[in-house]
């Protein structure tokens, strides 16, 4: 019974994929919509995935973390430099993604130290630090470019790439949120003395989780650098914190929907509001503050597709004997 | 070392800067007994606990837990290894259900690394099914498997107590430490309660340490009893002789006033 079960989600699972990339396919080689709509499309999904690397560390683990723009900047700059040097070949631009991913993942497990005892607003200041540090040493570094940045990177990202590695970071984030590690995250974010004390290694699960999430965000970078044809280490300073902070809080901290929800939101606001000039970071801003006092955990914080449909369902049967009681 | 014995204290003692809190404490409890631990506020029964369950590096002596020396051991390998407890004041995960509360305790019993989950191998759904069956067979155990999907921060404080025992239940544990279980508690509910720490201890097999003020429930189940005081042993006693022991008097109920 359960076997079948879990064959029938695979095969439902590979339908939906299908399907989506039937969709891409048909968008992009038809033409239906404009190119400039296809670009914004890929900043949604190339944001997505970085809004699921954070929510790793800042929504299940609940850990205020911001060293994401230090990963971002890991990922964009070992992906660029590997299609320079190693993975010259188009084919082989999946690989290179993995291995920005896996540069920044390697980096993230060391970050991860300083949150097994500092907390709060002092881990902030460490992450900023860490991030900032990351910066810098790229605006010294020659070889890459310094302030400059690199320039003529391949422009390899395209549609496809990026929902493919939005699936898999969707795929990773589910498959982790609902094993053994998920649950601890959780149960270390409510409660991390509890956690000791119930078996949960409280130190190793911090570890996975910021290699977990560097590896997202390092991919993301990589798309983005790709995407653009050139990066620089501007691009990864306050602003791109804050835009990452803005993505996940807005969404939903701890869920997959609301990373994706956030991501898409914020870039498509982002874009829309092009025309109003310094005025957007007004109205954004100003939306955002509006958020935060209606629902404090985003606007799908902590909840999932599921969540919603059970608690539709539940009003609904409620309304229902509500009725009845009145007949 | 253990002589049969599955906690073992030697002159432990735990100092933050100039108080006291445990001063050189020896006791030993043998496998299966109830064991009470009483004393007046302040006079170091949680800070026991704390230190048998590696919050606390004591200052000073030796816990063993069967022949594994417990002193320097991370609080998570402590609990892993058969050492689980309860909390005075609840300390549940509460935003999660009762179900996966007691998923959370078996952290370290789950046998699959993250490979597994990636891949959604055979032994990762096989753990996972098997997880969920043992911890709705501890759920009706304590009776609690009509609760197994509710937020356990909503449940009333009877219920959550008895949640967080079937979570260090489900940390699979040879050795129960219960900090206040009876607290807050009217006398019918404490006699329940007593009867479900004697059938826990029967079918689980455990040894019970229970730090507790409520003399019902210490009297009732306890088969030998600590008392302490200024964090230092006053008494050890079987429980019927407890009550005729004079410094005992004193340290836990007060002095008898000269009439």
């Amino acid at each position: 019974m359960k076997q079948r079960n879990a064959k029938n989600t695979i095969t439902l699972n590979l339908i939906v994929v299908a399907v989506f990339f039937a969709v891409l396919i048909v968008i992009k080689e038809t033409g239906i919509i404009a190119s400039s709509t296809l670009l914004i499309l890929q900043y949604i999904g190339i944001y997505s995935i970085f809004a699921l690397g954070i929510n790793m560390v800042n929504g299940y683990l609940g850990v205020f973390s911001l060293s994401h723009a230090g990963f971002m900047a890991i990922g964009a700059y070992s992906a660029a430099l590997s299609t320079r040097y190693f993975f010259m070949a188009e084919w082989m631009f999946p690989v290179a993604l993995i291995f920005g991913g896996a540069v920044a993942m390697l980096v993230g497990l060391l970050v991860a130290i300083p949150s097994f005892k500092a907390k709060g607003d002092y881990l902030a200041i460490i992450t900023l630090g860490f991030s900032l540090i990351v910066q810098s040493i790229l605006q010294n570094v020659r070889f890459v470019g310094a302030s400059k940045g690199m320039n003529n990177i391949a422009k390899y990202t395209n549609i496809y790439w990026v929902f493919a590695f939005l699936l898999l970071a969707i795929f990773i984030v589910s498959r982790f949120v609902n094993s053994k590690y998920g649950r601890s995250l959780k149960a270390i974010r409510e409660d991390q003395t509890a956690s000791m004390l119930v078996s949960v290694d409280v130190r190793r699960n911090k570890t996975i989780a910021f290699g977990v999430s560097a590896f997202l965000i390092g991919i993301s970078g990589g798309l983005i650098s790709h995407l653009l044809g050139y990066t620089s280490p501007s691009a990864y300073g306050f602003t791109n914190i804050v835009d990452g902070l803005v993505m996940v809080y807005l969404g939903g901290m701890g869920s997959i929907l609301g990373s994706i929800f956030g991501a898409a939101t914020w870039q498509a606001l982002v874009q829309l509001l092009k025309d109003l000039g310094t005025w957007r970071w007004v109205v954004g801003g100003g939306l955002l503050c509006l958020i935060m006092v209606i629902r404090p955990k985003g606007i799908f914080g902590y909840m999932e597709i599921k969540d919603l449909i059970r608690t539709a369902k539940e009003r609904l049967n409620d309304r229902k004997q509500g009725g009845n009681t009145n007949e | 070392m253990s002589n049969g014995n599955v906690i073992s204290l030697k002159d432990v003692s735990m100092h933050f800067g100039g108080i006291k809190a445990i001063d050189g404490l020896s006791f030993d409890v043998a496998k299966g007994k109830i064991f009470g631990i009483i004393g007046p506020n302040g006079a170091g029964k949680t800070t026991v606990f704390n230190v048998i369950t590696g919050m606390y590096i004591p200052t000073a002596g030796e816990i063993y837990f069967k022949d594994k020396k417990l002193n320097k051991m991370m609080p998570h390998a402590i609990s892993g290894n058969g050492i689980g407890r309860t909390f005075q004041n609840i300390r549940l995960f509460e935003d999660q259900t009762v179900l996966d509360n007691l998923k959370i305790a078996h952290y370290s019993h789950t046998d699959y690394g993250l490979l597994d989950v990636f891949f959604s191998t055979g032994k990762f759904r096989e753990e996972e099914a098997r997880i969920e069956d043992e911890s709705r067979e501890i759920l009706s155990f304590l009776e609690l498997e009509d609760l197994a999907n509710q937020k356990a921060g909503a449940l009333p404080c009877g219920a959550q107590r008895r949640v967080e025992i079937a979570r260090a239940l489900y940390c699979k544990p040879e050795v129960i430490l219960l900090d206040e279980p009876a607290a807050g508690m009217n006398p019918a509910e404490i006699d329940n309660l007593n009867q479900l720490i004697v059938n826990i201890r029967d079918h689980y097999e455990l040894t019970i340490l229970v730090v507790e003020h409520q003399m019902r429930l210490v009297m009732g189940i306890c088969e030998e009893i600590l008392v302490v005081n200024f964090g230092k042993k006053l008494a050890l006693h079987k429980h019927e002789e407890i009550k005729s022991n004079p410094a005992v008097l004193e340290a836990y109920l007060g002095k008898a006033k000269q009439l």
